[in-house]
C-alpha cells in the first residue's frame, strides 16, 4: 500500500538527485518514508536517498518497492507548477502508479524491480578530511575545471588548514582555494583525490546552490559528498570512486 | 614478456630504416601519371569509357547535401581492380608510395547529386527507389560481391588534380559523367539483399548484421555510402568521409555492448606496432572498459606541416561510451577503437585501454584512416610487453615518445588517473 501526496517542488528535487545516475531505479516505501540507493552502470557514482515522511503532505505506506523509469517520472512531475501538489497512489493488483496533478491523471506502468541493476553495497570509507562547503561553491570550481579539463583534483591541505581544487588541462590551469573563513566547517586532514568532471558535473547539477554540503575526502579514495533537501526532511549522500593516479 | 625486455626488442636498425624511408619517399608517382594519361587516351572512345571493371563507389562531403558521387574504375586494363580497393589487405603490403599510386590509377567519374534524391536522370523518387540510371548503377556497384563490369559516358576529359591545395587522401584523375550502365549482372552477397530488401531496417542494425555475418568495414562502408542500407525513406548517399566513421562507430559500440557484463583482463600489457610512418603503442589494463586515442603529431608531419613543435590531440570515453563528437582526432578515433574492441572481443574480456599514436614526418602524405585501423588490428599479434601497473608502463613508453611527461599528462585523461569502481572500497 502507498498513498502520498507531496509538493512538486519536493518531489522534482528527489527525482533530479537520483536520475543524474540512473535511468531507472528502485523505491523503497518505508512507514516513515521513501529510501533510494542507486549506482551507475560503470560502478563509479552512487547515490543514496532517504525521503522522510515528514516531507510529505500526507504519507502512508507499508514497506513495498517498485521499479520506476525516472526520466518518465520526472516528465509527468515537470507538469506541476512550482508549488503545486502531487498526489501518488499505488494500483497493487496493475502494478501502475497514478498520479494526480490538478486534475491531470497519469497511470505510470512500474518497472519489475528485479529487471532493475541490484543495488549498491555502500563502500566503507574511513576519511580523514572534512569539509563544508556551500552548493555555488561547488558549481563555481566544477564550472571552471570544466573550462580546462576532463577532470579535477579535490584536496584538502592539512597544515594550511585549506580546502583546494585543481584542474590542470594541456595549456591552462585552474586552482580555488578556501580557507577556514570561506567554508562553513574544516576538519583538516591531508587529502587529495582526482574525479571526472563528468560524473562531477551531473551530481552538481542535483545539489541546490544554497544547499550546505559536506564533503569527506582522502588520499585517492573516493569522495562522499552528503546534503539535505526538502528543508532537511531529506538527505542526499553521493559517493563518487576516484581517477587513481599512482598505479 | 617483461616490458623492458619487449621494448629493447623493439629498436630498429636505424640506417635500415633510413634507407627504407628514402626508398618509399622516391616520387613515382608523376612518372606514374603520364602512363595514365596514355592509357586513358586508349581507353576512351567517343566520350565513352569501355570495358572498365569498377569495383567501388565514392562520394564526397563538400557542397552537402548536393554532393558529388562517382564510381571507380581502372583505366589501364590490366590491372586487377579489385587490388586497387582499400581494404585490410593493405596491411603490410602496401607503402606510402603505393597507396598513392593505387588511389591515383582509379578514374572518379561522378556526376553531382542530392543525397536525397536520384536526380534528374531517375525523376525525383529519393534514393532508396533508385535503381535506375547513374545512382542506380553506382549502387549496384555498392553492393555487388566483386567488380562490375560497366560502361560510363564522359563529359570531357579527366582531371588529373594530385597536388592538392586541401589535406586529403590521395584522390585519382575525376572526369565528369553524364551516364553510366552495367555491363554484366552483378553477383550481390545474400546477407547483403536482405539488408537492402528490408528498407523497415535501421542503419545502425543493419551495418551490425553485415559484419556479424563477416563483412569488413571496408563493404559495408561503400553500401552504406551508396545509400543503401536504412529505413527507406531515410537512405541517403552518405559522403565516403563520414560513412567510413559511422561504420567504424556502430561497429564499435556493438562490440563494446558485447564487452559489457565481461571479465577484466589480469595484466596489464603493451603492444606496439609501426606502419607507414606512424607508431602505436596500445596499453591494456585491468578494470572496466575506458578508452583514449592521443595523437602526437610530428613537425613536418602531413597534418603538421609548420615548424616548432608536436601536435597532440586527444579524446577519450569512459564505460558507457561518449556522447560528443571527438574534434580533435576525428576519423582516427573511432578507427582505433574498434581495432581494439575487435582484439578484446576475441579474448571475451574488458580492459582500459590507452592508444598512443606518433606520426613522424616520415608520413608525407595522408593514406587514410584504414591505415590507423589496420595497424592497430595488427598490434596485437605478437606477445605483449607486461607491466605491473598502468603507471609502469606508461614510465616505460615515455621516454620513446615525442613529447615530455608532463605535456603527456597534462593532455591524456587516463595517464592522469584511471577511473577507480567503488566495488575497490566495498
Amino acid at each position: 500500500m502507498f498513498k502520498a501526496i507531496v509538493s512538486a517542488d519536493t518531489l522534482k528535487t528527489t527525482l533530479d538527485s537520483v536520475s543524474v545516475l540512473v535511468d531507472e531505479c528502485k523505491i523503497h516505501l518505508e512507514e516513515d518514508g521513501l529510501e533510494i540507493r542507486a549506482v551507475d552502470p560503470a560502478n563509479v557514482g552512487m547515490v543514496d536517498l532517504s525521503l522522510s515522511a515528514d516531507a510529505f503532505e500526507s504519507y502512508e505506506a507499508d514497506g513495498g518497492l517498485i521499479g520506476v523509469n525516472l526520466s518518465r517520472l520526472e516528465d509527468i512531475a515537470g507538469m506541476a507548477d512550482a508549488g503545486q501538489l502531487v498526489s501518488l497512489e499505488l494500483d497493487e493488483e496493475t502494478r501502475k502508479l497514478h498520479i494526480q496533478i490538478d486534475g491531470l491523471e497519469y497511470t505510470l506502468t512500474l518497472i519489475d524491480p528485479d529487471s532493475i541493476r541490484q543495488e549498491p553495497d555502500i563502500p566503507d570509507l574511513d576519511l580523514a578530511a572534512e569539509v563544508v562547503v556551500e552548493g555555488k561553491d561547488i558549481n563555481r570550481a566544477v564550472k571552471a575545471a570544466d573550462m580546462v579539463s576532463d577532470h579535477i583534483a579535490l584536496g584538502v591541505d592539512g597544515s594550511n588548514e585549506t580546502f583546494y581544487i585543481d584542474a590542470e588541462g594541456d595549456a591552462d590551469d585552474v586552482h580555488l582555494e578556501l580557507d577556514r573563513d570561506d567554508l562553513i566547517d574544516l576538519s583538516a586532514a591531508d587529502a587529495h583525490s582526482l574525479f571526472s568532471l563528468d560524473y562531477l558535473k551531473d551530481m552538481d547539477k542535483a545539489i541546490p546552490k544554497d544547499a550546505e554540503v559536506t564533503m569527506e575526502l582522502g588520499e585517492e579514495f573516493p569522495v562522499k559528498m552528503h546534503f539535505d533537501i526538502a528543508e532537511g526532511m531529506g538527505h542526499v549522500t553521493f559517493m563518487l570512486a576516484p581517477r587513481i593516479q599512482s598505479n | 614478456m617483461r616490458l623492458d625486455d619487449y621494448i629493447d626488442g623493439l629498436e630498429p636498425d636505424e640506417d635500415a630504416r633510413r634507407r627504407r624511408l628514402a626508398k618509399e619517399k622516391s616520387y613515382e608517382v608523376t612518372e606514374y601519371l603520364e602512363d595514365f594519361e596514355r592509357a586513358f587516351e586508349e581507353s576512351v572512345q567517343g566520350g565513352d569509357l569501355f570495358g572498365s571493371t569498377s569495383p567501388s563507389v565514392f562520394v564526397g562531403r563538400s557542397g552537402y547535401p548536393d554532393v558529388s558521387t562517382g564510381l571507380l574504375s581502372p583505366v589501364a586494363g590490366d590491372v586487377d581492380p579489385e587490388s586497387l580497393v582499400t581494404d585490410a589487405s593493405w596491411y603490410g603490403a602496401v607503402g606510402i608510395d603505393d597507396v598513392v599510386q593505387r588511389r591515383s590509377s582509379l578514374l572518379n567519374s561522378n556526376r553531382r547529386a542530392d543525397v536525397r534524391d536520384a536526380g534528374s536522370l531517375s525523376g525525383s523518387e529519393s534514393v532508396h527507389d533508385a535503381w535506375n540510371g547513374f545512382l542506380g548503377t553506382q549502387r549496384e556497384v555498392a553492393i555487388a560481391g566483386d567488380p562490375v563490369d560497366v560502361e560510363i559516358g564522359l563529359d570531357g576529359t579527366p582531371e588529373l588534380d594530385l597536388s592538392g591545395g586541401e589535406i586529403s587522401a590521395p584522390r585519382g584523375p575525376r572526369a565528369r559523367a553524364n551516364r553510366a550502365e552495367l555491363a554484366e549482372n552483378p553477383y550481390v552477397p545474400r546477407p547483403v539483399k536482405k539488408t537492402l530488401e528490408d528498407d523497415d531496417w535501421q542503419a545502425e542494425g543493419a551495418m551490425t548484421y553485415l559484419y556479424r555475418r563477416g563483412f569488413d568495414v571496408y563493404e559495408i562502408n561503400n553500401i552504406l555510402s551508396a545509400g543503401a542500407l536504412g529505413r527507406g525513406e531515410n537512405r541517403r548517399l552518405v559522403p565516403t568521409r563520414w560513412s567510413i566513421t559511422a561504420v567504424d562507430d556502430t561497429v564499435g559500440q556493438f562490440l563494446r555492448g558485447q564487452l559489457r557484463g565481461t571479465q577484466s583482463i589480469d595484466q596489464v600489457e603493451v603492444h606496439e606496432n609501426e606502419f607507414m610512418g606512424n607508431r602505436y603503442w596500445v596499453v591494456l589494463a585491468p578494470g572496466k572498459w575506458e578508452f583514449e586515442l592521443v595523437e602526437m603529431k610530428a613537425p613536418g608531419s602531413i597534418w603538421n606541416q609548420g615548424q616548432g613543435e608536436v601536435w597532440m590531440g586527444a579524446a577519450s570515453e569512459g564505460f558507457e561510451g561518449r556522447s560528443g563528437y571527438v574534434d580533435e582526432t576525428a576519423g582516427a578515433y573511432y578507427a582505433s577503437r574498434l581495432g581494439v574492441l575487435e582484439h578484446l572481443a576475441e579474448r571475451g574480456r574488458q580492459a582500459k585501454c590507452l592508444v598512443l599514436r606518433e606520426v613522424s614526418d616520415d608520413y608525407w602524405a595522408p593514406v587514410g584512416v584504414w591505415q590507423v585501423r589496420e595497424s592497430v588490428r595488427n598490434a596485437f599479434d605478437d606477445e605483449p610487453g607486461e607491466a605491473e601497473d598502468f603507471a609502469t608502463a606508461v614510465r616505460a613508453i615515455e621516454p620513446h615518445l615525442p613529447v615530455s611527461t608532463n605535456r603527456l599528462r597534462r593532455k591524456s585523461s587516463m595517464v592522469s588517473g584511471l577511473q577507480s569502481s567503488l566495488a575497490d572500497w566495498t
